[in-house]
C-alpha cells in the first residue's frame, strides 16, 4: 500500500472559514497510490469542504496541497484536473442536454488543429473505456434522458477518462441500488490495483468495511482519528463519528426524555401515501408530544414526502388524516390552515428573506395578526419579534438586524421562530441543523423539545444520525421512496439503523 | 434537437403553403427576393443572439450595437474618408468589442445579463447620438455613402440565368446579403458543433458549475459568446448601411426583440445549453414570411405586431414546458429497488 515515496495527494494545515463558521480547522489529509481511504463524519463535519479544497472548487483560508510531493496551485479546478485529481460529486455534475459522450469528455475533448473536436478519436477512446470497465452506456443518448444510475456511471466514466491518479468520491452510492454498488466496488478495486488513490466518502459503514483500506474520521471540522479499516470495529467508528460526549448525552437523553410510542393523540396519520415515480406506500402516525425523525440517504425522497404533507407538492395516492379528518392540502396555505408549520431544507432559497430584518422575517407567517384593516401594525410586529428573539435567544438580540448578516445557527433559529409564532399543532422541519454549529444545534434541539412538551407533533427530516439519535422519540428510515422501518429511539441500535439506511435488510 | 428542427421546417413549409393559397401574389419570385433581402440580416442577428442565450444569458443591446456600428461606418467613410477595405474590419472589430464589453459586465461585475445589456443598450444608443456625423456635420445628412467596398454588399446575383432556369420560370435574384448569411451560418454551425469551443458553450449553458469544475474557462466562454453576438450585429449593420447608403441614429432600434424571437422560435432554449444555428436562421425567415404574408393580405401593421408577440409567447411557453420536462427527468429517482 505504502510505497515509501511521497503520498499521491497530501493536504497540510487546511482550513476554511466562512464568516463566523469554521468549516474546516487545520486539517492534514493524505492518500497513497493504490490506497482506498474512507472519509467519514456526520453532516457539517467538514468532509465536503475538504473535498472541494482538494479539487480546487473552493479556495482554502489556510494550508497547502501537494501532489506527488509537488505543491499544487489552490482554488483552480482545471489545474487540479491537469494534475490528475478527479471528483465524483454527490449532486449531478452533468450537462443534461449534451450526449453521454460529450459529458464524459466535458472540457477536454480530444482536438485536431484549430480546436476542431476529433469526434472519431473521442468515440474510440470512450468505447475502449466502456469495454475495459464493462460498463454499458448509449454514448449518443442525451444525459437528461438516462436513468439516474446510468447518469452516475457517466460521472464515473468522466473521472476514468481523465486517467486520474486520485479519484475523490462524495457519496457515490447515494443514488445506486445494491447490485450497482457491488459493481462500483469492483471498479474501485480494479482502479486500486492500477495504483490509483481513492477517497471514498460514505455514510454507509458496510461499504467502508467492504472496500476501504484506511479510514479518516472527521468531526466538527477536524480529523479526530485515522486508522486502518482492519484495526477498527463498527461501534468504535460510530463513537468516533458522533463524539464521546454527544454519544453519552444522547444515551442519557434516551433514558430520561424520550417518550414511549403513542402516548399522545394521533395528530397526523398517513396511509399508503404515494406520488408516482417519487415515493410509494408510506404509512405512519405522528402523535402529539413526540418527535419523529425521518432519516435516510440523500435522494431517498424524504423531502418530497414531507412537502406533500404541507401542501407545497401533492401526493397522488393514499390517504392523509389530520386530527382524524381526511385532508388533501393542495397549497402551503391549506397546510397552514390545518395547523402545519414547515421549515424547509434550504433556508436561503426557500425559508428566509435574507435582506429583510429579523423582526420582519419572524412576522412573515403571521402578518394577518399584525394588521389593522389593510395596514400593518409595526409596533405589534416589533413586540412579537422582541419576545421571539428572547425565547429563541437569537444573537444579537436586535430585531432590526438584516438576516443575511446572522450566523447560520441564528438564521435557522429565526426560521424556526417564524413558524413557532403560529403555534403550529404539527411542525415539520427538513434538515433543521445543516450548516449550523454545535452550540446553536443544542439550542435548536432545546427549542424543539420545549415545543414537544407543550404538545406539538414534530416531524424532522434529517440525514445526520447524531441528530436523529439525540432528538428523536421515534425514528423512521426511508430507502428509495419507501418507509423501510420505524423504531423506538430508546431501543434502536445505531448500527441497525445505519444498515437499514444503506438498504440492508432490517 | 434534430426533430425540433424538422418540426420548425415543417411549420415553415406549412406557413408558406398557407399564404400561397390565401395571400395574393405571395407565391412569387418577388416575395422570395423580399424575404432574402429583408431578413438575411435578421437571421444573422438571430444566430448571434443564440450565443448569449446558449450560455444562459441574453443580449438586449444588439440593436444598439447595429446603430453604433452603422454610425461608425458613416463617420469613417463620409467624414474621415477612410477607404472601405479598412472600414470593414474596423466595423467588425467595433461590434465584437461592444459585445465583449457586455460579456465582461456579466462575468466580472456579476450583473444579470438582462440588466447589463439593458444598460449598454441605452449607453450604446447614446454613444451613437454623441458620435453622429449627422449632428457634427449637418451638411452630410443627404450625402450617400458611395465607397464601392461598402455599397458592394448590396449586390444581387441573377442565379436563375446562370442556371438557365429563367427561361422556364421567373427566378428571384439572390442578394449578396443572403450569401453572407449562409457563410455566417456555415462558420458558426461548424464552430458550435465541431470544435472544443462549441462543446464548452453547451457545457457552460447546460451546467455552469459542472463546466467550471471540468476545468472549462467559463468566464472566457461567456465573454466570447457575447463578442460573437456583437460581431453578428456588426455584420448586420454593414448590410443595412449598404442598403440605405447611409446610417441614422435609430438604425437597428427594436431589432433585439426580433432576433430573440427568431432564436427562441428556432429552438434555442432560454434555460441555456440547447439549440443550434439552423433554428434561429429559419426562425428569422419564418417571422419574415409571416410579416410579408400578412402585409400582402392587407393586415394592418399593429395587428402584425400583436401576431408577432403571440408567436413569441407561444415559442417561449413551449420552451419553458420542454425545459421543465428535462429538469424533471434529470432529478427522477432510481427505480431499481435494493
Amino acid at each position: 500500500m505504502t510505497t515509501g515515496g511521497p503520498p499521491l495527494l497530501r493536504g497540510t494545515g487546511l482550513a476554511k472559514i466562512y464568516g463566523n463558521l469554521v468549516a474546516l480547522d487545520d486539517t492534514d489529509f493524505s492518500v497513497d497510490p493504490g490506497e482506498v481511504r474512507a472519509l467519514i463524519g456526520s453532516n457539517g463535519a467538514g468532509k465536503s469542504t475538504l473535498i472541494k479544497i482538494l479539487t480546487g472548487a473552493v479556495m482554502p483560508t489556510r494550508g497547502s496541497v501537494e501532489i506527488s510531493g509537488e505543491i499544487a496551485p489552490l482554488g483552480d479546478p482545471s489545474e487540479m484536473i491537469r494534475r490528475g485529481v478527479a471528483c465524483i460529486y454527490q449532486h449531478s455534475n452533468l450537462a443534461p442536454a449534451m450526449s453521454a459522450l460529450d459529458n464524459i469528455y466535458l472540457g477536454r475533448q480530444p482536438t485536431r488543429r484549430f480546436g476542431f473536436v476529433d469526434t472519431r478519436r473521442q468515440r474510440l477512446k470512450a468505447e475502449e473505456l466502456l469495454a475495459h470497465h464493462g460498463i454499458d452506456i448509449d454514448l449518443d443518448a442525451r444525459v437528461g434522458t438516462l436513468p439516474t444510475v446510468k447518469q452516475k456511471e457517466v460521472e464515473i466514466l468522466k473521472a476514468l477518462a481523465l486517467d486520474a491518479r486520485v479519484i475523490l468520491m462524495d457519496e457515490p452510492t447515494g443514488w445506486l441500488a445494491g447490485a450497482d454498488v457491488v459493481r462500483l466496488h469492483d471498479t474501485i478495486r480494479m482502479l486500486k490495483a492500477r495504483g490509483v488513490g481513492i477517497v471514498y466518502i460514505s455514510h454507509v459503514l458496510d461499504e467502508i468495511f467492504a472496500v476501504c483500506d484506511t479510514v479518516t474520521i472527521m468531526r466538527d471540522g477536524r480529523v479526530v482519528a485515522e486508522s486502518a479499516v482492519a484495526e477498527i470495529d463498527r461501534p468504535r467508528l460510530v463513537h468516533l463519528m458522533v463524539g464521546e460526549k454527544l454519544a453519552r448525552e444522547s444515551a442519557d437523553a434516551a433514558l430520561h426524555q424520550r417518550r414511549p410510542r403513542g402516548t399522545g393523540a394521533v395528530r397526523l396519520s398517513a396511509r399508503g401515501l404515494g406520488k408516482s415515480g417519487v415515493f410509494a406506500d408510506v404509512s405512519f402516525d405522528l402523535h402529539a408530544g413526540e418527535i419523529f425523525c425521518l432519516t435516510g440517504l440523500i435522494g431517498s425522497r424524504r423531502t418530497e414526502l414531507v412537502r406533500t404533507l404541507f401542501g407545497s407538492d401533492r401526493f397522488d395516492s393514499g390517504m392523509l388524516e389530520i386530527d382524524g379528518r381526511r385532508v388533501a392540502p393542495r397549497t402551503p396555505l391549506d397546510g397552514m390552515s390545518l395547523g402545519i408549520g414547515f421549515v424547509p431544507e434550504d433556508r436561503h432559497r426557500e425559508g428566509l428573506m435574507l435582506d429583510m430584518n429579523v423582526t420582519e422575517n419572524l412576522a412573515m407567517a403571521t402578518l394577518g395578526r399584525h394588521c389593522r384593516g389593510p395596514f400593518l401594525s409595526r409596533s405589534g410586529m416589533v413586540r412579537a419579534g422582541r419576545k421571539a428573539i428572547e425565547d429563541l435567544s437569537v444573537q444579537p438580540r436586535d430585531g432590526s438586524k438584516v438576516v443575511r448578516l446572522l450566523s447560520g445557527g441564528n438564521q435557522q433559529k429565526v426560521l424556526v421562530g417564524k413558524w413557532l409564532s403560529r403555534s403550529p399543532r404539527i411542525l415539520i422541519l427538513d434538515e433543521p441543523t445543516v450548516g449550523v454549529d454545535v452550540g446553536a444545534k443544542a439550542e435548536i434541539y432545546a427549542i424543539l423539545r420545549r415545543e414537544r412538551e407543550q404538545g406539538a407533533a414534530i416531524l424532522i427530516v434529517s440525514s445526520d444520525l447524531e441528530e436523529v439519535m439525540t432528538v428523536a422519540d421515534r425514528i423512521g428510515v426511508m430507502v428509495s421512496g419507501r418507509l423501510a422501518a420505524v423504531h423506538d429511539a430508546g431501543t434502536a441500535a445505531m448500527a441497525d439503523i445505519v444498515r437499514e439506511i444503506g438498504g440492508g435488510s432490517a | 434537437m434534430r426533430s425540433a428542427s424538422a418540426a420548425l421546417a415543417l411549420f415553415f413549409a406549412a406557413t408558406i403553403l398557407l399564404f400561397s393559397l390565401s395571400a395574393p401574389r405571395f407565391a412569387s419570385a418577388s416575395t422570395v427576393e423580399n424575404l432574402m433581402s429583408g431578413f438575411s440580416f435578421v437571421a444573422i442577428l438571430a444566430m448571434g443572439q443564440a450565443f448569449p442565450i446558449l450560455v444562459r444569458g441574453i443580449d438586449l443591446s444588439i440593436g444598439a450595437i447595429v446603430g453604433l456600428v452603422g454610425m461608425i461606418v458613416f463617420d469613417l467613410s463620409l467624414i474621415l474618408h477612410v477607404p472601405g477595405y479598412l472600414i470593414l474590419p474596423l466595423a467588425l472589430f467595433a461590434g465584437a468589442l461592444a459585445g465583449a464589453l457586455n460579456g465582461v459586465l456579466v462575468v466580472h461585475l456579476r450583473l444579470q445579463p438582462f440588466i447589463a445589456t439593458l444598460a449598454t443598450l441605452a449607453a450604446y444608443r447614446g454613444l451613437t447620438y454623441a458620435i453622429s456625423g449627422r449632428q457634427l456635420v449637418p451638411g452630410l445628412t443627404t450625402t450617400p455613402i458611395r465607397d464601392p467596398w461598402l455599397t458592394g454588399i448590396e449586390t444581387y446575383f441573377d442565379v436563375g440565368r446562370w442556371l438557365g432556369l429563367s427561361r422556364l420560370v421567373n427566378m428571384p435574384w439572390v442578394p449578396l446579403s443572403f450569401v453572407i448569411m449562409l457563410a455566417v451560418f456555415a462558420v458558426l454551425q461548424v464552430l458550435l458543433t465541431s470544435t472544443r469551443f462549441g462543446r464548452d458553450i453547451y457545457a457552460t449553458g447546460g451546467n455552469h458549475e459542472a463546466a467550471r469544475l471540468a476545468g472549462i474557462r467559463v468566464n472566457g466562454v461567456i465573454i466570447t459568446a457575447y463578442a460573437l453576438a456583437g460581431l453578428c450585429a456588426a455584420i448586420a449593420a454593414l448590410i443595412m448601411v449598404a442598403r440605405f447608403t447611409t446610417a441614422t441614429e435609430a438604425l437597428g432600434a427594436g431589432m433585439e426583440l426580433t432576433a430573440i424571437a427568431a432564436a427562441v422560435i428556432g429552438g434555442v432554449s432560454l434555460a441555456g445549453g440547447v439549440g443550434a444555428m439552423f433554428g434561429p436562421a429559419l426562425g428569422a425567415f419564418l417571422l419574415g414570411a409571416i410579416l410579408i404574408g400578412l402585409t400582402l393580405q392587407g393586415v394592418p401593421q399593429f395587428v402584425q405586431q400583436i401576431i408577432t408577440g403571440a408567436i413569441l409567447l407561444a415559442a417561449v411557453g413551449y420552451d419553458r414546458l420542454l425545459s421543465v420536462r428535462r429538469q424533471r427527468r434529470l432529478s427522477a429517482p432510481s427505480t431499481a429497488a435494493t
